[in-house]
C-alpha cells in the first residue's frame, strides 16, 4: 500500500518536471522582450542609440536582474558553428542575425568581429552632432553647404540602414546594402567618422566570406552550461533576488509590475469558492438522480431524465451562461438578478461580517454557479447512472437480496458504495474542468477570479501571468490525480497495490 | 447460406440502424457536410444566375474559379459598363432575371441598409435599383438577422458549418493518427515482446537525434525563408526524407555490429514509454494550455486545429493500446506470427483491423469536445483571428447586445446540435461496434 502510494508519487516527478520544462517553453517564446515590457523608460519610437545611457543601464540591470543574460538550459543542442555565448546578446533580432550568420559562414571570431564592427558604425552614429555638421561644413564664404534638414535626413537614413543590416543575414540584401551606404558616405563628406569605421566593417564582412566554413554548421555539438543557466533560476531561484517557481514566485506582471503571486492570491479564493460550491452541489444532485434512475432503470423517470441529462451534456457552457443572463438578468425583461460582477460597489462594504458578506453576494452568485455546476453534474449523473447499473447486475448484490436483506439496504450498503468509486476518479477531472471552464464562464459574469485573469492576461499580452496560471492549474491537476488515484486504491478492495 | 453472407460490418450497421437518433443524427451530420461543401452557393451576396442589360452571367460560380472576376454589359446609351462581380451589389441593379443563392448575403459583408442588430421579426431594408430605401421583398430578407454592421446571420452560419467540421476532421484526423499509431505499438509489444538486438536500440536513439538535427537543426533556415516564399510544403517534405533515410541507413549499419554484447538482444519498455507520456499530457489541463499556445503564437485557426489534434489523442491511444492488449493473445495473431509474418504485417493486416471499433467511437466523441474547444475559444476571441467567421464568434457578438437574441440562439442552437449528434453517433456506434457494452 505504502509502496503504491511511493510509486504514484515518483511517477508525478517527472509529470511535474514535464509542466515546468512545457511552461518555461513557452515563457520563453512569448513574443515580448520581458525587458522592454517592464522598464518604464522604454522609448518605443526611438532607435537604439538614440535612448539615453542612463536608461541603457537601467536596462542591463535589469537583464541580469531576470537573468536573461545567462544560457537558457542545462544544455544546448546545436551544431559547431554555433556560438556557445551568443544567450549575451541582448537583442532578440541581433541574436537572431548573429545565429543566422554564423550558420551561414561558421567561423564565430569573424562573424562577431564583423557584427562588432557594425555596432561601432552604429555607435559612431550617436557621436555625431547636428549643429556641430552644420557649423562646420560650410564653403569659403562660410555659407552653409547643407541644410539642416538634408544632414539630419543623412544622418537618419545612414543610420537606418546600419540598423537594417544588424538585422538580415541574407547576402545580396547585406550586399545592396553596403553599396548604397557606399555611396551615401561618398556623397556626403560630414559623415567621415561613421565612413572610417564602415570601411572596417566592410573589411571584416569580406575577410568573414572568405573564411567561410560552412562545414560546421553540419557537425552536431552539445553544449553544457552546468547549473547556472535561466531555467534553473526560474525555478529554484537564484539564492538572491529571486526566489524561483518552487517557493511560488512567478516574476512580475507586465501591466502593473506587481509579483505575479499576490496578484494571484487576491483572485483565487473566488474561483475557488466557485469550483468548491459547485462541486459539492453536483454531488448532491447528481449522486441520488444516478442512484435513482438506476435503481428504476427503463422507467419514465430514467428516460427522461437520461434524456435531459444527455441533452444538459451536449450543451456548451458559454451557451447557457449567455442564455441564463439573458432570461433573468435582462433589463428588457426579468431583471433578477445582478449581470456581472460578486458584489455592488457601491453598497458593498468590507467591514461587513462573513454573513452580510454572504447575504449581498448571494444573487451575484446564483446565476454563475448554476452555469458551474450543471457541466460537472450532466457529467457525474452520467457516470453515477451506468456505475450503479454495472453494481446492480453484481453478484453480491444478488446474494445480499438472497439473505433476505431490504431494499433500502441493499442500495444504500451495498450498491451505493461499490458505486461511488468511480466518482473519486471523476474528482480528479472536476478540477481541471473547474478552473480551466472557468475562463469561460468569469468572462461571460464578469467575475473578478483566476479565469478573467487569463483572459484579461491574454488581451494584454502579460505573458508571465498566463505561463503561471499555466503551471498553477496544471500543477492543481496533477495533484487531483494523485489524490483520486491514492484514495481509489484506499477505497477499492479489489485492486493491488503490486 | 445467411451465416455465410454474415459479416461484423453488416451485423454492426443493423444494429446502428436500430438505434433511431444515433440515425438521424447521421443524417444531420450528411446535411451539415452538404451545407459545408456548398456553402458559397448556399450562402452568397452574388446571384446564382442572372439576366441582365441582355447578358447572361453566373457570378457566384465565375467567382469561385477567379475570385477578382470583371466583366461588363453595354447599356442602352451605349456607355460600358464595368461589372467588378464581387463588389458589385447585385441587389440594386435592374436585373432581367434572377436566381439568387437560397441566402442572398455573404458572411462578411455588412449590409449598410440594416446596420445595428436588425431582427428577422422587424423590418428589413433595402435599395432598390431606383435608388430609394424600401422594405425589403421577402426573397431578399436576412432570415435570421443582421449584427451591429449588418452582416447576414444566417450566411454566418452556413460558412461557419466548413470550420466547425473542419475542426472535428482536422483535429481528430492528427489525433487518431497519433493515438492509434502509439497506442497499437504499447499494446501490441507490451515491456516485453519488442526485442531487438543492443546495437540496433542504440543506433536508434542516435538516429532520432541525428535525423532531427540534419532534417531540421541544419535546414532551419532554408525551410524558414521557404515557408516565406511560399513552397515550404516543398522542403518540409524534403526534410521529411532526409529524417527517414538517416533512421533507414542507421539501423541497416547496426546489422554490422551483431557481435557480443553488441549484438545481444534487449527488450524495449515501449508500453512504459507510451503509457507514462499519456499520463504526462493527461495531467496537463487540455483548455489551458491550449489557450497558452494560441495566447502566444500567432492567431491562427488552422493552429487551433493542430493543438486541438496534438493534445487530445491520449484517448485514442488507452482505447486502441486495450484493444491490442486482448488481441495479441488471440489465436489468429499467434497464427500469424507462427507462419513466420513480420511484426508489422501481423499489427496492419490482423490486429488493427480488427482493434478499430472502439477507436471510432472514441473519435466520435472527440469531435465533439474538439468543436467544444474551438466554438468556447471563438466565443472568447481569443487564437482566432477577427476576420474568421466561426459559431462562437457570432454568438460572442450577440453577448455584447442584450436586445439581439437571434445572434445567440442560432449560433448556440447550431454548436449545440452539431455537438449532440456526434455524441449520440458515438453511443450509436459504442453499441453498434461493442456488443459487450451493451446493457
Amino acid at each position: 500500500m505504502l509502496k503504491y502510494i511511493a510509486k504514484r508519487v515518483l511517477i508525478f516527478i517527472p509529470t511535474l518536471l514535464a509542466i515546468s520544462l512545457l511552461a518555461f517553453i513557452l515563457n520563453i517564446s512569448a513574443p515580448a522582450d520581458p525587458v522592454e515590457k517592464l522598464s518604464n523608460t522604454a522609448d518605443k519610437e526611438g532607435a537604439a542609440n538614440q535612448q539615453s545611457n542612463a536608461s541603457k543601464k537601467t536596462k542591463q540591470d535589469l537583464r541580469k536582474k531576470l537573468g536573461l543574460d545567462l544560457p537558457i538550459f542545462y544544455f544546448s543542442f546545436g551544431s559547431l558553428s554555433d556560438c556557445d555565448t551568443l544567450y549575451k546578446v541582448a537583442d532578440k533580432d541581433h541574436a537572431a542575425t548573429l545565429s543566422e550568420l554564423s550558420h551561414y559562414y561558421g567561423n564565430w571570431e569573424d562573424v562577431s568581429a564583423y557584427f562588432h564592427q557594425l555596432s561601432n558604425v552604429q555607435t559612431s552614429h550617436s557621436s555625431l552632432d547636428l549643429e556641430e555638421i552644420f557649423m562646420m561644413n560650410t564653403d569659403i564664404d562660410s555659407n552653409p553647404l547643407y541644410s539642416k534638414n538634408e544632414i539630419n535626413d543623412v544622418i537618419t537614413q545612414s543610420n537606418f540602414e546600419v540598423n537594417a543590416m544588424m538585422e538580415t543575414a541574407n547576402p545580396s540584401v547585406l550586399e545592396s546594402k553596403f553599396n548604397s551606404l557606399d555611396e551615401l558616405y561618398s556623397n556626403y563628406s560630414f559623415l567621415s567618422v561613421v565612413k572610417n569605421e564602415f570601411d572596417l566593417a566592410k573589411v571584416s564582412y569580406e575577410k568573414m566570406l572568405s573564411q567561410k566554413s560552412s562545414w560546421k554548421s553540419y557537425v552536431p555539438q552539445i553544449i553544457w552550461y552546468g547549473s547556472k543557466n535561466q531555467y534553473h533560476f526560474w525555478l529554484f531561484g537564484d539564492g538572491k533576488l529571486r526566489k524561483g517557481l518552487v517557493r511560488g514566485d512567478f516574476g512580475y506582471s507586465y501591466i502593473d509590475s506587481q509579483p505575479i503571486n499576490t496578484k494571484i492570491w487576491s483572485k483565487v479564493w473566488i474561483s475557488f469558492s466557485f469550483s468548491i460550491l459547485s462541486v459539492l452541489f453536483a454531488y448532491i444532485i447528481s449522486i441520488p438522480l444516478g442512484i435513482y434512475s438506476a435503481y428504476k432503470k427503463d422507467s419514465k423517470f430514467d428516460r427522461i431524465s437520461s434524456i435531459v441529462v444527455f441533452v444538459l451534456y451536449s450543451m456548451p457552457g458559454f451557451f447557457i451562461g449567455v442564455l441564463l443572463l439573458y432570461t433573468f438578468a435582462n433589463p428588457d425583461t426579468l431583471r433578477w438578478f445582478p449581470i456581472s460582477g460578486i458584489q455592488d460597489p457601491t453598497l458593498f462594504n468590507p467591514d461587513w461580517s462573513f454573513w452580510e458578506k454572504t447575504k449581498h453576494r448571494a444573487p451575484f452568485f446564483i446565476l454563475p454557479l448554476i452555469t458551474y455546476t450543471y457541466s460537472s453534474f450532466a457529467f457525474l449523473s452520467r457516470i453515477m447512472r451506468v456505475g450503479v447499473i454495472d453494481v446492480f447486475g453484481q453478484d453480491y448484490i444478488r446474494t445480499a437480496r438472497a439473505k433476505g436483506l431490504g431494499e433500502g439496504k441493499v442500495v444504500m450498503k451495498h450498491a451505493l458504495r461499490n458505486s461511488l468509486l468511480p466518482i473519486i476518479t471523476v474528482f480528479a477531472n472536476i478540477f481541471p474542468l473547474a478552473i480551466g471552464g472557468s475562463v469561460i464562464i468569469e468572462t461571460i459574469f464578469t467575475i473578478p477570479g483566476m479565469g478573467f485573469e487569463i483572459y484579461n492576461s491574454i488581451l494584454n499580452s502579460d505573458y508571465p501571468m498566463i505561463v503561471a496560471v499555466f503551471t498553477i492549474v496544471g500543477f492543481l491537476t496533477m495533484i487531483g490525480y494523485l489524490v483520486a488515484d491514492v484514495l481509489y486504491a484506499v477505497v477499492d478492495p479489489r485492486i493491488s497495490y503490486k | 447460406m445467411e451465416q455465410n453472407n454474415f459479416s461484423f460490418k453488416k451485423y454492426a450497421w443493423q444494429q446502428f440502424k436500430k438505434n433511431k437518433s444515433a440515425l438521424i443524427s447521421l443524417y444531420i451530420l450528411v446535411g451539415l457536410v452538404f451545407i459545408a461543401l456548398f456553402a458559397p452557393i448556399i450562402a452568397n451576396d452574388q446571384p446564382l444566375y442572372c439576366k441582365y442589360k441582355g447578358e447572361t452571367f453566373y457570378p457566384a460560380f465565375s467567382t469561385l474559379v477567379n475570385s477578382s472576376k470583371v466583366d461588363s454589359v453595354m447599356n442602352d446609351a451605349g456607355v460600358v459598363e464595368q461589372l467588378q462581380f464581387d463588389i458589385t451589389d447585385w441587389r440594386k441593379l435592374d436585373l432581367e432575371s434572377v436566381v439568387w443563392a437560397p441566402i442572398p448575403y455573404s458572411p462578411d459583408k455588412g449590409d449598410r441598409y440594416n446596420r445595428e442588430y436588425v431582427s428577422p421579426l422587424d423590418e428589413q431594408r433595402y435599395k432598390n435599383s431606383d435608388n430609394e430605401i424600401v422594405a425589403i421583398p421577402s426573397r431578399l430578407r436576412h432570415v435570421m438577422g443582421t449584427d451591429k454592421i449588418g452582416r447576414d446571420l444566417a450566411s454566418g452560419l452556413v460558412h461557419g458549418t466548413r470550420i466547425s467540421l473542419l475542426v472535428g476532421v482536422l483535429a481528430m484526423g492528427i489525433a487518431s493518427i497519433i493515438g492509434v499509431f502509439l497506442g497499437a505499438l504499447a499494446g501490441f509489444f507490451g515491456d516485453r515482446n519488442l526485442l531487438m538486438p543492443r546495437a540496433k536500440y542504440i543506433f536508434t536513439l542516435i538516429g532520432v537525434f541525428l535525423a532531427f538535427f540534419y532534417g531540421f537543426g541544419v535546414r532551419k533556415y532554408t525551410l524558414a525563408n521557404a515557408f516565406s516564399e511560399g513552397n515550404g510544403l516543398i522542403e518540409l517534405f524534403i526534410s521529411f526524407l532526409i529524417i527517414v533515410a538517416i533512421l533507414v541507413g542507421l539501423r541497416l549499419l547496426s546489422r554490422l555490429f551483431k557481435f557480443g554484447w553488441l549484438g545481444k538482444e534487449v527488450s524495449v519498455p515501449i508500453d512504459t514509454y507510451i503509457s507514462r507520456g499519456i499520463e504526462i499530457l493527461n495531467s496537463i489541463p487540455r483548455l489551458i494550455l491550449i489557450i497558452t499556445i494560441s495566447a502566444i503564437f500567432v492567431r491562427s485557426i488552422w493552429l487551433i486545429m493542430v493543438i486541438i489534434g496534438l493534445t487530445s489523442w491520449t484517448g485514442i491511444a488507452r482505447f486502441t493500446r486495450a484493444e491490442f492488449l486482448r488481441i495479441r493473445e488471440l489465436e489468429y495473431i499467434q497464427a500469424a506470427k507462427s507462419l513466420g509474418y513480420s511484426n508489422f504485417r501481423a499489427v496492419a493486416k490482423h490486429a488493427l483491423p480488427n482493434a478499430l471499433a472502439p477507436v471510432f467511437v472514441s473519435i466520435a466523441f472527440g469531435v465533439a469536445s474538439a468543436i467544444l474547444i474551438e466554438s468556447s475559444l471563438s466565443f472568447l476571441g481569443i487564437g482566432v483571428p477577427d476576420d474568421v467567421v466561426t459559431w462562437g464568434s457570432l454568438l460572442n457578438l450577440g453577448r455584447q447586445e442584450f436586445e439581439a437574441w437571434w445572434l445567440v440562439m442560432f449560433p448556440g442552437f447550431a454548436i449545440f446540435i452539431t455537438i449532440t449528434i456526434y455524441n449520440l453517433i458515438g453511443e450509436g456506434l459504442r453499441d453498434a461496434l461493442d456488443p459487450r457494452l451493451k446493457s
